[in-house]
């Protein structure tokens, strides 16, 4: 088995018939249908779309939202994972668990609890309203949509990052304070760039899903702002226009190469 | 150790705990409270809690969600393990290059994901439904069994499988005795994590689901768009606390098993192997049954059941039920939200649904590209003899020889408005471009309706499809985008109910509803006119239970039918027969129910775009859309 290859074959040929029809061939469907029109015949039109101003600007404003929202969950992400990894002792199990658990609730609940919350009448207001506090108006905002994002995201930034923290080797800290570098030169030395494959994985995992989103997008702003995710969306449940809506996915899967290729090169620096 | 703990710390934590928490908090507080609006409470109630019990749709999807993420996970840990054992010894070549393909699924987007295997069965004419979010579900929890059985597998040293070989064992014995065994905990991680993956997602799931299947996701999105529920509440809260427990008990498992590994090895290894063999022969036999299940269901599918694709909220739920009763035919309901989301639904594949409940306009559209079946008038006697003459003549703008359509309903499109709220009489469109009102404005989701609204307000035809006008309403409703506080279809009841605005752009049927539940609410049709629509029932070209989709259009048809749905619904029946029969004489003699000819005059019907036409709108909208 380890030996022969053709037997290898053999036993991974269900996964390799697998990827083939249920992953390459409809990555190639969606370049199909974005390089052609109604007629089969080529076109570079549905790429070009996404300079359309309407188009250009749902992806500059997915990319703006769902940039604050990585940045928003890594500061709140890393004081957190540095204060769990800190007591490697066996409680830490279940504190952590308290921090991820909301992540394993639907992620749609989830989003709908802040619906419940932010609303003109909703709970928030209605405290504040108690207290005789001017109310807030952030449903239905771009405001509420990065308070989704974040909500929803930050256990994917927390779990990384902690596991990379606390594997740090408490010798490697001990030994450059010995050295005589105070807290902040450790930490911004040593601290954190053995970090740094964690903070990768965590921007990724809070970074795609939001610039891609479009169920947070509908639910917190009302299906008045749209996102890339919400016109690639709508090209394939409202205007069912298949090409455009391709087109425009390869668009985006440029931008998620482009973070490949960026967290690719920084952990390969990172190696060396 | 915890006294080692700052005190900033500590705050910091709570903060961030408090973030996390209240919202759930809140929703499980919200799950007893007794009063509908969110901002107040209104005594402790065990309601919603016993709705859902009895709410047999979330229930099925609840089903539909564990039975999917089982076999997924069963089926994506075999195809995984296999792979992974067979991928460390090939060539370094292939084996990156597999690795590559693998992770595709994991870092790509998933709404790339979900769109690309939907074009897949399309175009391959794969039924949607259970099998394709199936197969969905097993495409991209593969690549999380991989990732964590090939690491593991990698560390494991291939000397003593050899040996084993060597001394005469077959190779699949040689591979449990000696290989399976370390392997096992890696297995069982990775077959964890796949089923989390398969319970939470949403996306992928949405887009290669079809007809009449939901799981929890896809259910809690359309329940979500459509206005706030609280079972949804008690829904949630449930959830929470089985998450919870499972979670603090397998962490126990855990914290107990991670000590005894350290004391005695072997012991615990060949009782996390034996723990391993009995789930997985277990979950297999559990998914050969439900999958037997599942197949049964699809097989008995095509005699005794409809496809039925209607509006939200646009039915007597207890009517569904009566007509299971009386015929033996299982419904199989589904509510699109608005034309443009059927037709592009039905356009992919027309035999998802048998028969559907769209508008005037967007029937003249179906005919027009042939989508549609021609009624036969013998199996749809009610039809015939109780719908008004005057609505089939109304109906032949769209239906020239009343040959495809059934009406069901019809009414007039206008504002919605909350006296408490709004200064003097309102009768003009113009009010919802009010700066006065920013904020308070609800515009309907809608591409046609929303046109038509700016186009009647400047006096156009609202079935313009002049470049010039359009580009007009579309200024116009780019200069309103920031007055508008949400664009929603069906959520314009609940929010004019709650006083979440001030005013609304409704249809009639639901004016009267409103009024029942708040008082302040008023309807009216502004001066310079509105649409008059009807919709009607029609049946998909390609719809495979044709029979019982003709049964379900004359079923409606019964006056005690047609009545008992317009007191739910409170949109004006065409049903003569039945009208007769409205007791409340507000009601019978209500302008807003039964527009008077003054009324209709200024109201016009909306006819079919045309190609071209529906292109001119649907860029424009977008541009609305994008412009705030």
């Amino acid at each position: 088995m380890f030996r022969d290859p053709k037997k290898a074959g053999t036993i991974a040929s269900p996964y390799f018939v697998w990827a083939l029809i249920f992953i390459l061939v409809p990555l190639a469907m969606i370049l199909w249908y974005g390089f052609t029109d109604d007629t089969g015949a080529f076109t570079a039109a549905n790429i070009a779309s996404i300079l359309q101003p309407e188009h250009a600007k749902s992806l500059l404003l997915a990319l703006e939202l769902s940039i604050l929202s990585t940045v928003i969950c890594f500061l709140l992400a890393y004081p957190l994972g540095m204060i769990l990894a800190k007591n490697k002792v066996s409680s830490q199990g279940i504190i952590t668990t308290i921090f991820i658990l909301p992540m394993w609730m639907n992620f749609l609940l989830r989003t709908f609890s802040w619906m419940t919350l932010l609303e003109n009448h909703g709970v928030i207001n209605g405290i504040l309203e108690f207290l005789h506090l001017p109310g807030i108006h952030v449903i239905n905002t771009p405001a509420a949509i990065v308070i989704g994002m974040v909500y929803n995201f930050l256990p994917f930034m927390i779990m990384p990052i902690y596991n990379s923290l606390s594997k740090i080797d408490d010798n490697v800290i001990n030994a450059a304070r010995d050295l005589g570098a105070n807290s902040v030169q450790t930490f911004l030395r040593v601290t954190l760039p053995l970090t740094v494959p964690g903070i990768i994985s965590g921007v990724t995992m809070v970074f795609i899903p939001a610039l891609t989103t479009f169920a947070i997008s509908t639910m917190l702003g009302g299906s008045k702002i749209l996102l890339i995710g919400n016109v690639i969306e709508q090209e394939f449940t409202l205007t069912y226009d298949w090409h455009l809506g391709s087109g425009l996915s390869i668009v985006l899967m440029v931008f998620i190469v482009i973070n490949m290729v960026v967290s690719a090169l920084s952990e390969k620096k990172d190696e060396q | 150790m915890n006294s080692k703990r700052h005190p900033v710390e500590k705050i910091y934590m709570a903060i961030i705990f408090l973030f996390m928490y209240a919202p759930i908090v809140t929703l499980i507080v919200l799950s007893f409270n007794g009063s509908k609006s969110r901002a107040k409470w209104g005594g402790f109630t065990m309601e919603w809690y016993a709705n859902l019990i009895h709410d047999s749709e979330v229930l099925n999807a609840m089903a539909n969600t564990l039975i999917i993420a089982l076999i997924a996970t069963i089926v994506s840990t075999l195809i995984g393990t296999a792979a992974s054992v067979a991928l460390t010894g090939m060539k370094r070549r292939t084996r990156s290059l597999v690795i590559g393909v693998t992770n595709i699924p994991m870092i790509n987007a998933d709404i790339v994901t979900g769109i690309s295997l939907m074009l897949l069965f399309k175009v391959l004419h794969f039924e949607t439904g259970f099998l394709t979010v199936l197969i969905a579900h097993i495409t991209f929890d593969i690549p999380y069994v991989m990732l964590s059985v090939l690491p593991r597998m990698k560390t494991i040293s291939p000397s003593v499988y050899e040996a084993a070989l060597d001394l005469g064992a077959e190779p699949f014995f040689a591979f449990r005795k000696t290989i399976l065994p370390d392997l096992t905990p890696a297995i069982i991680s990775g077959a964890l994590m796949a089923f989390t993956m398969s319970i939470d997602d949403f996306i992928i799931t949405y887009f290669t689901k079809g007809s009449g299947f939901d799981t929890l996701s896809t259910k809690i999105y359309s329940e979500v768009k459509r206005g706030i529920r609280p079972e949804i509440y008690a829904l949630s809260a449930i959830i929470f606390i089985v998450v919870l427990i499972l979670l603090l008990t397998s962490d126990r498992i855990k914290a107990k098993a991670g000590k005894s590994v350290r004391r005695e090895r072997s012991v615990q290894r060949e009782k996390i192997r034996r723990i391993g063999v009995i789930a997985l022969a277990s979950g297999a036999s559990i998914a050969i049954i439900l999958m037997a299940l599942a197949f049964g269901g699809v097989f008995s599918k095509n005699s005794t059941q409809v496809f039925v694709y209607n509006a939200g909220e646009y039915i007597d739920p207890e009517v569904i039920e009566m007509f299971t009763e009386e015929t033996g035919i299982e419904v199989v309901y589904d509510e699109f939200e608005s034309n443009e989301i059927m037709y592009a639904k039905v356009a992919a594949d027309g035999s998802a649904y048998d028969v559907l409940c769209p508008s005037d306009y967007m029937i003249a559209k179906l005919i027009d590209n042939d989508m549609l079946m021609k009624l036969d008038p013998a199996k749809i006697p009610n039809a015939l003899q109780y719908i008004g003459k005057q609505y089939y003549e109304s109906a032949t703008s769209f239906d020239p020889g009343n040959e495809y359509a059934v009406p069901y309903c019809w009414g007039t499109v206008g504002i919605l408005y909350n006296k408490t709220m709004v200064d003097g009489p309102v009768d003009s469109w113009d009010i919802l471009w009010d700066p006065k009102y920013q904020g308070e404005i609800l515009m309907q989701d809608s591409i046609r309706d929303a046109f038509m609204v700016a186009l009647a307000r400047r006096g156009y035809s609202i079935n313009s499809v002049d470049p010039e006008e359009i580009r007009q309403a579309t200024d116009d409703l780019i200069a309103q985008a920031p007055l508008v506080q949400a664009y929603v279809v069906d959520q314009v009841r609940d929010k004019m109910i709650g006083d979440e605005a001030a005013l609304g752009v409704i249809y009639s049927g639901e004016a009267i509803y409103t009024r029942r539940e708040n008082e302040n609410l008023e309807y009216v049709i502004p001066k310079e006119g509105s649409n008059v629509w009807i919709d009607g029932w029609v049946i998909s070209r390609d719809a495979r239970n044709v029979d019982n989709a003709l049964a379900w259009i004359d079923f409606l048809c019964r006056p005690d039918i047609a009545l008992m749905n317009f007191e739910y619904i409170t949109y004006s029946t065409p049903n003569v027969a039945a009208q007769e029969m409205i007791e409340d004489e507000d009601i019978r003699n209500s302008n807003v129910a039964f527009p008077d000819e003054e009324t209709l005059s200024r109201c016009d019907t909306y006819v079919s775009l045309g190609e071209d036409g529906d292109r001119l709108y649907n860029e424009a909208w977008k541009k609305v859309k994008s412009a705030d």
